[in-house]
């Protein structure tokens, strides 16, 4: 059985090249735009992994992050976002509430060991 | 193989002749040995029929009681039946019906005599019968009989033979015949299995290349799969390149142009390269006015323009200078003048104006 990813962000087209990458990489991909659809979704079906974008239309990357680890502790999310963090936030800050954070100039294959090493981590 | 079944039914067809005329020749055969057969038992009665006749002129000769001589008439009655068969019988054959006739002859020479003892008075019988003795009619008679019939059974022995030898070579041909047939048979039934052999072979080399084929049109598609796969890999990655940079230009804008504060980008030496939608606004001017104009023609510092270019030279900010900012329509307004150098690792590179409105 393949790992079950969940995209979350606002843009179709992110959501759209996310989806063909991990698909052709063999993973079920669910995507949606909002946090709330990402909530009702992650509930109904609780993903292996869950990649973020931070500026969601009705809310923001973190607080959905932090929902979904409260309902589901362990859950690997990666935060894939447009806004440039430097290494000292990244470390002091972004570490203690996400798995990894990656700004989305990351060329896919990197993305894509990125997701390798946290699942078989999560194993 | 077709050659082969051709030459089977030859054999065949002339078995089958060969046997059909020997059929017919024994037919015809067994036709002539009844015949003989036939003339045999008559040429017998004729001697039995002439014999019995004779010795009842003899008894009357003796007895002259005329029942004797009605007996040896009814004797030569019958002697007549039999040579009418017997001529009959020979028809076909010149010499026997030609000594048929002879017996004919002889016969009714005896039949005359009877009829003469018949009618003469008894006192000339003794003389009669005495003329009689001397006639050689019976003897001849009946020796041509006897030879007739001894003719006849060495005809029927010859003919026995010539049926016997015909059987046994009717026998041989048509054994030969089967025996031919059945090594053509044999013979067909080896090609036949060679046959079969031959085209199991090509079938299984024949099923054998194409699962060869299949295996190699199997690998050729899965390098092809890959190859397609990594050309949507590759198309990808290009597509996710292009969106990452699209989407941090236009974030990068996003942030600029979100200021409601007069933002202007600008060279080292000072010329305009980019401003925010909120000059446009305040000052009336259009961006394609503003690109590469010198700011101090826009922009005046109450200080001068030295501070200006010492920012840009050292690399320090200036903060909340007053200024006065050009319309596009005439008139100044006043600002409060900050400045950002832009800085490129150790380098500056040109800055940031930020103006807001001055409060009065």
């Amino acid at each position: 059985m393949s790992h079950h990813i969940l995209i979350v962000d606002d843009e179709a087209e992110i959501r759209q090249l996310l989806e063909q990458f991990l698909s052709i990489s063999g993973y079920r991909i669910a995507t949606v735009a909002t946090a709330r659809e990402a909530l009702a979704h992650a509930a109904a079906t609780p993903p292996d992994l869950v990649i973020s974008d931070l500026q969601l239309e009705e809310s923001d990357g973190l607080d959905l992050i932090a929902k979904l680890k409260a309902a589901q502790p362990g859950l690997p999310v990666i935060l894939l976002t447009s806004v440039l963090f430097d290494r000292q936030t990244v470390e002091e800050n972004l570490s203690k509430r996400v798995s990894a954070y990656l700004p989305k100039t990351t060329p896919l294959n990197q993305l894509l060991a990125e997701i390798q090493r946290l699942l078989a981590a999560g194993k | 193989m077709l050659a082969l079944f051709a030459l089977v039914t030859v054999v065949l067809v002339a078995v089958a002749v060969h046997a059909v005329r020997q059929l017919n020749r024994t037919v015809t055969a067994s036709d002539w040995v009844n015949r003989t057969h036939a003339l045999i038992n008559e040429l017998e009665g004729i001697a039995a029929a002439t014999q019995s006749a004779e010795g009842s002129l003899r008894i009357y000769a003796l007895t002259r009681d005329p029942r004797d001589l009605a007996a040896g008439r009814r004797s030569q009655v019958r002697l007549a039946d039999h040579l009418e068969v017997a001529g009959a019988l020979a028809r076909d054959q010149a010499e026997t019906a030609r000594q048929v006739a002879r017996l004919a002859t002889l016969a009714e020479s005896r039949s005359a005599f009877a009829r003469e003892l018949g009618s003469a008075p008894p006192e000339s019988l003794a003389t009669l019968f005495a003329v009689d003795a001397a006639n050689t009619a019976v003897e001849e008679l009946l020796r041509l009989v006897e030879r007739l019939v001894t003719e006849q059974m060495n005809l029927l022995a010859l003919r026995d033979q010539e049926s016997f030898l015909q059987a046994q070579a009717t026998r041989w041909t048509i054994g030969l015949g089967v025996a031919i047939n059945f090594l053509l048979l044999a013979a067909g039934a080896w090609l036949i299995r060679d046959d079969i052999l031959m085209r199991r072979r090509a079938a299984d080399a024949m099923a054998a290349a194409n699962a060869q084929l299949e295996s190699r049109v199997q690998a050729r598609t899965a390098e092809l799969s890959a190859a397609n796969d990594r050309l949507n890999l590759e198309n990808l990655e290009r597509r996710w390149a292009n969106q990452a940079l699209e989407h941090q230009l236009r974030y990068n804008h996003l942030i600029i142009n979100s200021i409601t504060d007069l933002v202007f980008v600008i060279t080292k030496v000072a010329n305009i390269s980019r401003i925010n939608p909120a000059v446009e606004h305040d000052t009336g001017w259009l961006a394609k006015d503003l690109i590469n104009r010198p700011l101090p023609e826009l922009v005046r510092l109450t200080a001068g323009d030295l501070p200006l270019q010492r920012g840009l030279k050292e690399g320090h900010d200036l903060r909340d200078l007053p200024a006065t900012l050009l319309r596009s329509e005439g008139g100044e307004i006043p600002v409060r003048f900050t400045f950002y150098p832009l800085r490129d690792g150790n380098n500056v590179v040109g800055g940031v104006v930020i103006l807001n409105r001055a409060t009065a």
